[in-house]
């Protein structure tokens, strides 16, 4: 993926003095256009070639419909390139997938997460407010989640609850591992996030699992 | 059939309006957005409408103007047409409405054949879902589901049924000569022990409810 050139670090009377505070928050506008730019390529897809290939799926079966009575080995033959498209559509829909999810684009991370484990057939609860919270902070929590769960990185969390705090984004996992909790770390940090825990409670089911919670500024 | 038609691509509502007319439809409405399309149907009037899910009014502007729609003609038949198949639609789209309705991806609607029979069950009142999320929704690999229904007591699956049916609390309680009262205690039990939590809405409890029954029939349970 091309990414887009860093802006520079903010200047000005409201920029921070201290010059780690700078390379912070230069960092966090980076990775932030690096979220948005994951956005616009997916959407991109969808509105360009996705929709495309569809309208040429419509224009054939237009074709096979013209196609004479007589002829019934050519209207089979256009049967199977319309199959042929649905099979590259998949394709780039798995793809966009992975750039950016559609469903977290249009409904936000509780429809996205229930999704995410609906697919995966996992027992995960998930709990969330209907708010929103920017490209970058849903899709890092959104990222880290699904990468840990669809490799079974770890113990299984019980539940996830999405909420709003101030102008945070507050993501609470019960039962989440140590890996889970460094892929968590991963995505917030870069983008002024902080992420507590596995905070592992007194009587411990397995070593190492407990709570954990990451906190995410929001733009 | 009479046919209104609101999607916002170009190019996908010129090859649709091709191929609902060499399907010998009448188009009635051609829009590019769920506005227009509701000024359009004010003069005329439609049996289906076929409405694209990601359209202005944005985000979802084909949910949006298909409750209006479902207020405004209840009879008018809606077909969405999106280019994924999620449950998460499917779940809006049933809270819309449980009759005269369908979801299907576009590129499978591609052939006259297909489009006539998507948009004449639904003309009947079917309800239409595209295979594969139909396929995904009642093969759950997981077996849990099996046993969610096993929990229910047998008066707890009468009244699943009938929710199923599209029946009301009042219409539940005449049907099983109980008081609505105690229909209501019945499905607080149900959506207990589906593990329907609290946070969502009594109506998407509904749905999920009779989803859940819904599978299980599927799958010969």
């Amino acid at each position: 993926m091309r990414l887009e050139p860093a802006p520079a670090a903010p200047v000005g009377p409201e920029a921070p003095v201290d010059p780690e505070a700078r390379v912070r928050a230069a960092r966090r506008l980076r990775e932030q256009e690096q979220w948005r730019s994951r956005l616009r390529l997916e959407r991109q897809l969808h509105d360009g070639a996705a929709l495309r290939i569809s309208a040429l799926a419509l224009q054939l079966g237009l074709f096979q419909h013209r196609v004479p009575a007589g002829e019934p080995e050519l209207r089979d033959a256009v049967g199977t390139l319309q199959d042929e498209l649905a099979a590259a559509l998949q394709e780039l829909r798995d793809v966009a997938a992975q750039i950016y999810p559609p469903l977290l684009d249009e409904a936000g991370l509780g429809p996205a997460l229930r999704n995410l484990v609906e697919r995966l057939d996992l027992a995960v609860r998930i709990t969330a407010v209907p708010d929103r919270f920017g490209a970058a902070a849903e899709g890092a929590v959104y990222f880290a989640l699904a990468d840990a769960l669809s490799v079974n990185a770890g113990p299984l969390p019980t539940e996830v609850r999405v909420t709003r705090e101030a102008a945070d984004l507050v993501v609470v996992v019960d039962g989440g591992g140590a890996v889970l909790g460094e892929l968590l770390r991963d995505r917030a940090h870069p983008l002024g996030g902080a992420v507590d825990g596995p905070a592992v409670p007194a009587a411990a089911a397995a070593p190492g699992v407990g709570t954990i919670v990451v906190r995410i500024p929001c733009e | 059939m009479r046919v209104a038609l609101a999607e916002d691509g170009a190019l996908f509502r010129e090859g649709l309006l091709m191929l609902l007319q060499a399907a010998g439809h009448e188009v009635v409405a051609v829009a590019a957005g769920g506005d227009e399309l509701i000024s359009l149907l004010a003069s005329t009037s439609a049996d289906v409408a076929v409405l694209d899910i990601r359209m202005p009014p944005e985000p979802d502007g084909g949910l949006i103007t298909a409750e209006r729609l479902r207020g405004k003609y209840p009879d008018m038949g809606l077909l969405f047409l999106s280019h994924y198949a999620e449950s998460h639609y499917l779940m809006r789209i049933l809270e819309i409405g449980t009759d005269s309705i369908g979801y299907r991806l576009k590129e499978r609607v591609g052939s006259v054949e297909v489009l006539g029979d998507t948009l004449s069950r639904i003309a009947d009142g079917e309800i239409v879902i595209e295979p594969v999320l139909a396929k995904r929704l009642v093969e759950r690999p997981r077996g849990q589901k099996k046993d969610e229904i096993a929990a229910l007591s047998e008066r707890e699956v009468d009244v699943l049924r009938l929710m199923a049916e599209g029946r009301s609390n009042n219409g539940i309680a005449s049907q099983l000569f109980v008081t609505p009262k105690a229909i209501e205690k019945n499905i607080a039990n149900i959506f207990s022990k589906l593990d329907l939590h609290t946070d969502t809405s009594e109506h998407h409890r509904r749905v999920l409810a009779v989803l859940t029954y819904l599978r299980s029939q599927k799958d010969g349970g």
